[in-house]
């Protein structure tokens, strides 16, 4: 399938990327396994949850930049994007904090807290 | 349709003001706007891990994560294969574009075969249900509407599929539906019964059972089969061709863009849960 | 140059030889006229006058609600209306006048104007455009479709939707709304939400892509750049409420626990969702405003505008701070510390880019020759309304003072200081500005000047008063009230001010009427116009421009006034590269974005009274509504794959020297 294309003017199409893509797939599989390894490992947890944030980031950025051909087009389509990754970011961690408060913990759950700490 | 093909720049556009096509322009600020909505139904599921309400599920007595694992890895082979799609139209490939596309559309079913095999799981042996926990809710609508953002790629790579079969001249329409229709009919029987099953039948169940079980969607199945590999083989002139390349792109970008959402969702929504 | 120009927007294709068309359900439309050629069309001019025409009914059925709250508020212990009555009204006043009054006109405006000041032919996918339009329709219909109940008691919607125009959970529960017309309010605002982002998306990639050559990001008009910035707002802020919807929707139909206290959900999540996408809507709902006006007052004044590039950042920066605010809306909710001083923060300081823009505006008409023409009398009306609704909701930012405010008639005077003292001036303004060029008629001045001065006094007699009657203490969403709570005086005050506001908007509009069909005759540019809509006939042809301009300065029709001979030579030069290129190619009209939508109507219809079985006759056929639900989805998916076989097709104009238009279709 990776053979030159059939038609007569194969000659002028850009390079095939077949095994780039082939190669940049490998490394996604590779650091997939790599996460699901690492939250049995018994590391600190600080470092576990900071690992896997950064290789998720980074097959993120992979399939962005080189399935989707970020790193090939205009920058302008990696700016739209980044505008709603970057609010989409910003709200879901605003969100995070504002429900993560003392103030927003619902009653059950702080009674439920409470009680845990009475038992121990 | 298009004899000057070969001049295509896949990556500039002469006739739009920024050089960028309309439609993958189009597709990029769709994709903006979708990481919104994802942002907003994970945010959900977060939010109510933050301070779990007594009675609710526990999610790692729940999850099966060997499983997870694997259709995470499906769904990035199924990336791979759309970018080879890609890559085939836009050297003019049309045959090797089919095939790519039909591969695409097959992981895609098979990431779909395992999350309805997940939720079956779920609701009938773990006893979490939609409505019987906040953890329920939240889970299934998130990973539910993943799911039938997949479902919708595959939809839309079977249109696509049938569409690179287009003659070039005169009509032909009614055949190209019924190709849509063994399109979706093979396709469905493999997510909702065959895959599922199959996964069963990894884990014990027989397979003997299974097909008696499940006899008459089976059967459209391999109807819907034959009718794909028989229209499949068509010949004659097409209109589709490498000017079509942004086409395939297009669908390709809100695939791969699937297929993020899920990385982000296999790491906030099942691994943390494991610390 | 020519040749870049030859290849602009459609022409791209036009060396393909058009095939025998055979490969199609039905015929393509090409009536032009008739019932058909409304239904099909993808002139962006045409659907931006359904929008507008649409809109305009729902502002006046917004405002016919308006009047009925107003006249059970206008004596104490009044029972002219059922209190269920005035839930219902108050809700959908709100909903009517924000989704289908204000956000559609904006709409029609964004498809009249964006092509034509950025010189286009059309817009960027105009079947898609057709696609938002009837979708539009669809969602108009199933928020309003609950009124039927009140005069035909067979449909049993249980009224018009009762829950606000922002359904705080868990009012949205079954347990306290179980009709369907929640259900309905749920589905409605779903559909308007993807009619409005696929709009949007279509007007980015029209104002990004389809610029004229010359025309840089820089010299676009400010209101085309306020579309773009209004434009990513839409699709940034929309998924936060459809995730919210959904979440509702599934509350009520499938038992999940999203709002829902007792399986452990915290309906205070449905706030923070909601605001998350409402309170970038208020910028949805103020920014095109802002853009007509910064297109008005430059006209009026025979100035440029002032500071032109802060005036475009200071909108952008608007745009994106205002998704950093909303939870200035929940600052009585109890947020913590943090969060509410955070917000409150930020609601301060998305007030500085806002006075920026009235500063420059105020610059723009300083030392200018002043016309005080009725669009420019609306848009003075607009700098001094809006600010006076800013100053207000300056003292809302401070956590505090809001405590006191919140909920209360203060609110309701504020936020119609922005809404109509704001956006409905500027759209009053932008609809007497306008009018000429797309109908070709004038409207007479000396009425146009009695509508705005009947508005701009009915409009301050009925909200000033409630600035005092909220700081007194009236609750808003009230039904009614006791004779000794000293709200007497204001309420008799504000209603009677209310009628006038109504008078004064009769007489805009039967104005308009009167002058569609006798107005005195306008020419091209009657009001000595800068951008390039000004350019063109009114009402301008199909196909927009005879020679796709090239443009030379920001003010671009005043530059090319000035330059009549650079710009003669060089129209003639494109006209003739794209005659050498086969023509001006236009879009074919198209049947599938109505019949898609129609499949939507169905879709959406029935999954609203998902639960409910099918009656007919007395006699039930199907035990829910899913087959017809199903039914919708499958006429949508056909649909739109028939739609993207069918291609964008298209056909030729050819301009002959004299200015006569020939069409020509298939092989040239």
């Amino acid at each position: 399938m990776s053979a030159p294309a059939t038609t007569a003017d194969a000659g002028h199409h850009e390079p095939s990327k077949f095994h780039f893509y082939i190669q940049i797939a490998m490394i996604l599989s590779v650091i997939t396994g790599v996460e699901v390894v690492l939250v049995y490992l018994p590391i600190a947890k600080w470092f576990v949850v900071t690992a896997l944030c950064t290789l998720s980031a980074v097959k993120f950025m992979f399939v962005i930049f080189f399935f989707m051909h970020l790193r090939w087009d205009k920058v302008f389509c990696t700016i739209l994007f980044f505008i709603g990754l970057v609010l989409a970011g910003g709200t879901m961690w605003a969100l995070l904090h504002i429900f993560g408060a003392d103030a927003s913990k619902p009653l059950s759950a702080a009674m439920l807290e409470t009680a845990h700490l009475a038992i121990a | 349709m298009n004899s000057h093909a070969a001049t295509i720049d896949h990556h500039h556009d002469a006739t739009t003001a920024t050089g960028i096509p309309n439609k993958k322009l189009l597709w990029w600020a769709f994709l903006a706007s979708d990481c919104m909505f994802f942002g907003a139904l994970i945010s959900t599921h977060l939010v109510y891990r933050l301070n779990p309400p007594p009675g609710n599920a526990v999610p790692t007595q729940i999850f099966n994560i060997e499983l997870t694992s694997f259709s995470t890895f499906i769904l990035l082979m199924s990336s791979l294969l759309m970018a080879l799609a890609v890559n085939a139209i836009q050297r003019g490939n049309v045959r090797s574009t089919r095939t790519m596309l039909l591969g695409t559309m097959f992981f895609g079913c098979l990431f779909l075969g395992g999350q309805v095999f997940e939720f079956t799981h779920f609701v009938y042996v773990k006893k979490m249900t939609l409505s019987n926990s906040i953890f329920g809710s939240t889970f299934f609508t998130l990973t539910g509407t993943h799911g039938t953002h997949v479902a919708i790629g595959v939809l839309l790579l079977g249109m696509m599929y049938v569409r690179t079969f287009k003659p070039a001249q005169g009509g032909g329409l009614l055949l190209n539906f019924v190709h849509l229709l063994a399109v979706c009919v093979t396709f469905g029987v493999a997510f909702i019964w065959f895959v599922p099953g199959m996964i069963e039948v990894v884990y014990g169940a027989s397979f003997s059972e299974l097909l008696r079980e499940h006899a008459i969607p089976f059967a459209a199945g391999i109807v819907g089969l034959i009718a794909l590999i028989a229209l499949g083989r068509t010949r004659g002139a097409v209109e589709f061709g490498e000017k079509n390349a942004i086409d395939v792109e297009a669908i390709g970008l809100y695939w791969h863009f699937v297929d993020i959402v899920w990385i982000i969702i296999f790491t906030a929504v099942y691994l943390l849960e494991y610390l | 140059m020519a040749e870049a120009i030859a290849k602009h927007a459609y022409t791209g294709g036009a060396h393909a030889p058009v095939k025998k068309a055979t490969f199609e359900l039905f015929a393509r439309p090409t009536a032009k006229t008739g019932l058909v050629g409304w239904l099909t069309t993808v002139d962006h001019k045409k659907i931006g006058m359904l929008y507008g025409g649409f809109a305009i009914f729902f502002f006046l059925v917004g405002g016919l609600e308006a009047l009925l709250i107003r006249t059970q508020l206008i004596v104490p212990n009044n029972h002219f209306l059922e209190a269920q009555t005035y839930n219902e009204l108050f809700t959908m006043h709100g909903t009517t006048m924000i989704f289908l009054a204000v956000m559609p006109l904006n709409a029609a405006f964004f498809n009249l104007l964006i092509p034509l000041q950025v010189g286009a032919r059309d817009v960027a996918f105009p079947r898609l455009n057709s696609f938002s339009l009837w979708v539009w329709v669809v969602g108009a219909i199933l928020l309003n479709v609950g009124w039927l109940s009140h005069f035909v008691p067979a449909w049993k919607f249980g009224g018009a939707p009762s829950v606000g125009w922002f359904g705080y959970a868990p009012l949205t529960s079954k347990a306290f709304t179980p009709q369907l017309s929640t259900d309905l309010w749920v589905f409605g605002l779903q559909v308007l939400g993807l009619s409005s982002i696929v709009a949007s998306l279509n007007f980015i990639v029209t104002i990004i892509n389809m610029r004229a050559p010359g025309l840089t990001m820089m010299r676009l008009p400010v209101f085309t750049w306020m579309a773009l910035v209004t434009s990513f707002l839409l699709i940034l802020a929309l998924p936060a409420i459809a995730i919210a919807l959904v979440e509702v929707m599934f509350d009520r139909n499938f038992g999940t626990n999203f709002f829902e206290v007792s399986g452990g959900g915290q309906p205070i999540l449905w706030q923070h969702l909601f605001w998350v996408f409402g309170h970038p809507e208020v910028y949805i709902l103020i920014l095109p405003p802002m853009g007509y006006v910064s297109e008005i007052l430059p006209t009026f004044s025979r100035k440029p505008l002032f500071g032109y590039p802060i005036i475009v950042f200071s909108g952008v920066a608007i745009g994106f701070i205002g998704f950093g605010v909303w939870s200035h809306h929940m600052f009585t909710t109890g947020l913590g510390n943090v969060a509410t001083a955070a917000f409150a923060l930020a609601t301060m300081a998305i007030a500085v880019p806002t006075g920026v823009k009235i500063f420059n505006w105020i610059g723009t008409l300083w030392g200018g020759q002043i016309m005080t023409r009725v669009p420019m009398m609306f848009a003075l009306g607009f700098i001094w309304m809006f600010m006076l609704g800013g100053f207000s909701g300056i003292m809302h930012s401070a956590a505090p003072a809001d405590a006191q405010q919140q909920d209360s008639y203060f609110v309701i005077a504020h936020f119609h200081y922005v809404l109509i003292g704001g956006a409905t001036f500027a759209l009053l303004a932008a609809i007497h500005y306008w009018f000429p060029k797309f109908f070709g008629r004038m409207v007479p001045e000396f009425w146009g000047k009695l509508s705005f001065w009947l508005i701009f006094i009915g409009f301050n007699c009925t909200f000033f008063p409630m600035h005092f009657l909220g700081l007194n203490g009236m609750p808003r969403r009230t039904w009614t009230y006791d004779s000794n709570m000293g709200w007497n005086e204001g309420n008799l005050v504000a209603s009677c001010g209310a009628y006038l506001l109504g008078l004064g908007i009769f007489t805009y509009f039967a104005v308009l009427i009167w002058s569609f069909f006798k107005g005195k005759v306008a020419g091209n540019d009657p009001w000595d116009g800068r951008t390039m809509e000004w350019s063109i006939p009114s009402p301008p042809p199909e196909h927009n421009f005879a020679a796709i301009p090239t443009v030379h300065a920001r003010d671009a029709w005043w530059y090319e006034k000035h330059h009549q001979e650079e710009i003669a030579q060089e129209r003639a030069e494109h006209i003739q590269a794209e005659e050498s290129h086969g023509g001006i190619h236009m879009p074919d009209q198209s049947w599938y974005p109505i019949i898609a939508a129609f499949g939507l109507l169905i879709g959406t219809y029935n999954m609203a009274q998902l639960h409910h079985p099918v009656e007919m006759f007395n006699k039930v056929i199907f035990a829910t509504h899913l087959p017809l639900a199903i039914t919708g989805l499958c006429i949508l998916v056909t649909a739109c794959y028939l739609w993207s076989l069918e291609g964008p097709g298209g056909y030729h104009l050819h301009i002959a020297p004299d200015g006569k238009v020939t069409e020509s279709r298939g092989d040239h």
